[in-house]
């Protein structure tokens, strides 16, 4: 009897917790009315959009099998060889910079910069819905990034064709480019040669030589760098001050070294500059 | 008064002793933990290092230096992954590995020039960088005679890796200074 | 007909398994469809109400759900490939050659493979896109955007890894050139700026880790699939379920 007591006592709290879970709404400050339960609104909407889901990849996987290429050889690389669409923009990235530079410390920087978003965006508005004019600065950057990603993508899937070289969609893709259109050339060989500074080295500091040129690279770059921090903070001193110190830094290295990558594919592309900045132990 | 602040000053040592010991006993805890963990760290990074390899051999003969006839050779380029060039003075082998992501450039003999297909590096017959994004020249393997058969012995094991210079027809090195043993056989 | 099927229906939820299995009748009362929700393993993800907003397409385009779902389904296609498939560098293209021509059914099932890894590299990518178009990081969504950059990384991480184990020229020169690149780093790497200072050479770098040698061969191969199949999927599986959890504990942004 007592057993039967304490079982229907249970029964009750938990039936009173469920109609409180029933009534409670998942943001709490909403009005009931204005929510709907999650089975069967939500739960079929997904599950419909997971039938949809799974007929695309069912159909995709009859019409298009997965490929599979010759037998690896380490003695002949395909002509050419593309990765994954997903790696392309990386790939074409190599074209312009070192390994060490596209391969590992771009990528990496991208990484922590998507990672620090949510730190370094002090703006409370634009949360839970699209909106464009209430926060125009953070749009346009991930917008800019994002479009650069795709750009390169996109260069690497349509562009790109034998040995690498650069085919419009009216070239002949199976002719290769000559050779003579790939020479390139340092930015601190065209400053000697168009300045007249002379080719001996002001000091010697182990391997590295460094001549009245290669210092000038290095202003260059410098100022470069100089220039986005301080203009910013000069002439916006409103982005400055809701930022804060830290902030404000962190975002600036950012935007300036993303605003660098695609400044050298086009002084690659327009003046085939090779290096901007060259050491014995890495170049830029 | 005086008795008070005696007994002050023992409750006061006691505290300190307490504190002491805690933090001791905290710091020795912690620091073995954290040693331990740090330890387990380099013990596993040092784990994936293998220690015994099953490769290729990195040492070889290709025959001796009559084979090879002016210019470059590239008959051995599946089997080895090496070009033998030879030139007037004499015979190196270059390693047909492009410097940027290691893909295997091929020649193309009317242009006497190797093509990368990966990122379209572009070498001259001595392993300059005339074009794209390579940032070194070709290695040379070290060659040496054997002096009982007279074969060409080559190794990976020794690879000549200059500094290059750049200049307005790519990244250069001074081929003369090049010509040095072990990487260039004189014939 | 309905009113026959009606009883049946009845009368199977009140058996003893029925109820041993659901512990709560059939869900067309507003009780019963907040116990379905709260008894269900994968189902209690949900909360028990949303916003009529959720319901609204256009705010996420269930992105997250269908990256969730081509994991699954890439989980499922990816264990079925394994009976068939050794890791050995002499057999394993053959392995897939057999799947591709005579195993019923193998062709499809590593299409399915390749195109669900394809389709969830694209929906982590649009579904980031869309968090931080509707501004859905921002306080106190922080950390679960951090959670969902390492999800995207272990995602390209396991596209990678996987690339290799077909053994054919695609596999052998993407990861040559993966492999390059990690002997690039810096200060780690043979290749990289300052490594060979700091005393890393082709055999005690951080490619030479990676390939479990100096060259892309049969250690890399092993390596690569323990990876695949196994390694990475685990830590992206406990990501994952810290990833969903925190949607839960954090609320959801929008309309939802």
């Amino acid at each position: 009897m007592s057993e039967k007591v304490s079982d229907s006592a249970q029964v009750t709290t938990k039936s009173s917790r469920l109609s409180a879970m029933i009534k409670k709404t998942a943001a709490g400050k909403v009005a009931p009315e204005n929510t709907v339960l999650v089975w069967p609104n939500l739960v079929y909407l997904e599950l419909i959009c997971m039938m949809v889901a799974v007929s695309v990849i069912l159909f995709l996987s009859l019409v298009a099998p997965a490929p599979l290429e010759e037998l690896a050889s380490a003695d002949t690389t395909p002509n050419p060889t593309k990765a994954p669409w997903y790696f392309l923009g990386l790939q074409e990235l190599l074209v312009y910079f070192d390994p060490w530079l596209a391969g590992m410390v771009l990528p990496t920087l991208m990484l922590v910069g998507l990672i620090l978003i949510p730190y370094l965006d002090p703006n409370p508005r634009g949360k839970g819905y699209y909106t464009f004019s209430e926060r125009k600065f953070s749009m346009l950057v991930f917008s800019f990034g994002l479009g650069l990603w795709y750009a390169l993508i996109f260069v690497g899937v349509f562009f790109r064709g034998l040995d690498w070289s650069w085919y419009w969609p009216w070239d002949d893709w199976h002719v290769h480019q000559p050779a003579g259109a790939a020479k390139l050339i340092d930015l601190e060989i065209i400053l000697q040669s168009s300045l007249g500074l002379s080719e001996s080295p002001l000091i010697t500091l182990g391997r590295y030589a460094v001549t009245t040129a290669n210092l000038l690279t290095w202003v260059i770059l410098g100022a470069f760098y100089g220039i986005g921090f301080t203009v910013p903070f000069l002439f916006f001193r409103d982005f400055y001050r809701k930022l804060g110190f830290v902030r404000y830094n962190l975002v600036m290295f950012f935007f300036i070294s993303m605003m660098g990558v695609p400044m050298k594919i086009f002084v690659r592309l327009l003046a085939d500059v090779k290096y901007v900045l060259v050491t014995p132990w890495f170049k830029i | 008064m005086a008795p008070a602040d005696n007994k002050g000053n023992t409750q006061d040592e006691d505290v300190s002793r307490r504190r002491f010991f805690t933090l001791m006993s905290l710091g020795v805890g912690w620091g073995g933990l954290l040693t331990a963990l740090g330890g387990v760290g380099v013990g596993a990074a040092r784990y994936m290092l293998p220690s015994v390899l099953y490769e290729p051999p990195t040492i070889f003969k290709i025959g001796t230096p009559e084979e090879y006839g002016i210019g470059v050779d590239t008959k051995l380029k599946k089997e080895r992954q090496i070009w033998v060039v030879r030139n007037e003075r004499g015979l190196y082998v270059m390693i047909a590995i492009c410097r940027h992501l290691g893909c295997t450039p091929n020649f193309f003999q009317d242009q006497s020039l190797f093509r990368c297909p990966c990122h379209g590096s572009i070498y001259d017959t001595r392993g300059n960088v005339v074009g794209g994004p390579a940032p070194r020249t070709l290695w040379r393997a070290a060659v040496s005679l054997d002096p009982v058969d007279g074969q060409i012995v080559v190794s990976f094991n020794t690879r000549q890796d200059p500094d290059p210079v750049g200049t307005p027809e790519g990244l250069m090195v001074e081929e003369l200074g090049r010509e040095i043993e072990p990487y260039f056989l004189k014939i | 007909m309905l009113s026959l099927l009606q009883k049946i229906r009845e009368a199977v939820n009140k058996t003893q398994v029925f109820k041993s299995i659901f512990r709560h009748g059939y869900p067309d009362t507003d009780g019963n469809r907040a116990l379905v929700m709260f008894s269900n393993i994968i189902l209690h993800l949900h909360p028990v109400r949303v916003r009529r907003g959720a319901l609204k397409i256009k705010f996420t385009w269930c992105l997250g759900g269908l990256t969730f779902l081509f994991f699954i389904l890439l989980a499922i296609t990816g264990v079925i490939l394994m009976f068939y498939y050794v890791p050995d560098t002499r057999r394993a293209y053959n392995d897939i050659r057999d799947l591709e021509t005579v195993i019923y059914f193998g062709s499809l099932f590593r299409a399915v493979h390749r195109w669900s890894a394809h389709a969830m590299v694209f929906s982590v990518w649009m579904h980031m896109t869309r968090v931080f178009m509707t501004g859905s990081y921002k306080p106190p969504r922080e950390f679960n955007w951090v959670v969902g950059v390492i999800l995207l990384v272990t995602t390209l991480v396991l596209s990678w890894t996987g690339y290799l184990l077909p053994w054919d020229q695609l596999a052998l020169w993407a990861v040559t050139v993966g492999s390059k690149m990690a002997e690039a780093t810096p200060f780690i790497g043979a290749a990289g700026p300052f490594g060979p200072e700091l005393g890393f050479g082709p055999e005690n770098d951080m490619a030479f880790a990676l390939l479990g040698g100096t060259i892309v061969g049969q250690s890399a191969l092993l390596r690569f699939y323990v990876l695949h199949c196994l390694a990475l999927p685990l830590i992206t599986a406990l990501f994952i379920a810290v990833h969903f959890w925190r949607i839960r504990k954090d609320g959801f942004s929008g309309p939802l």
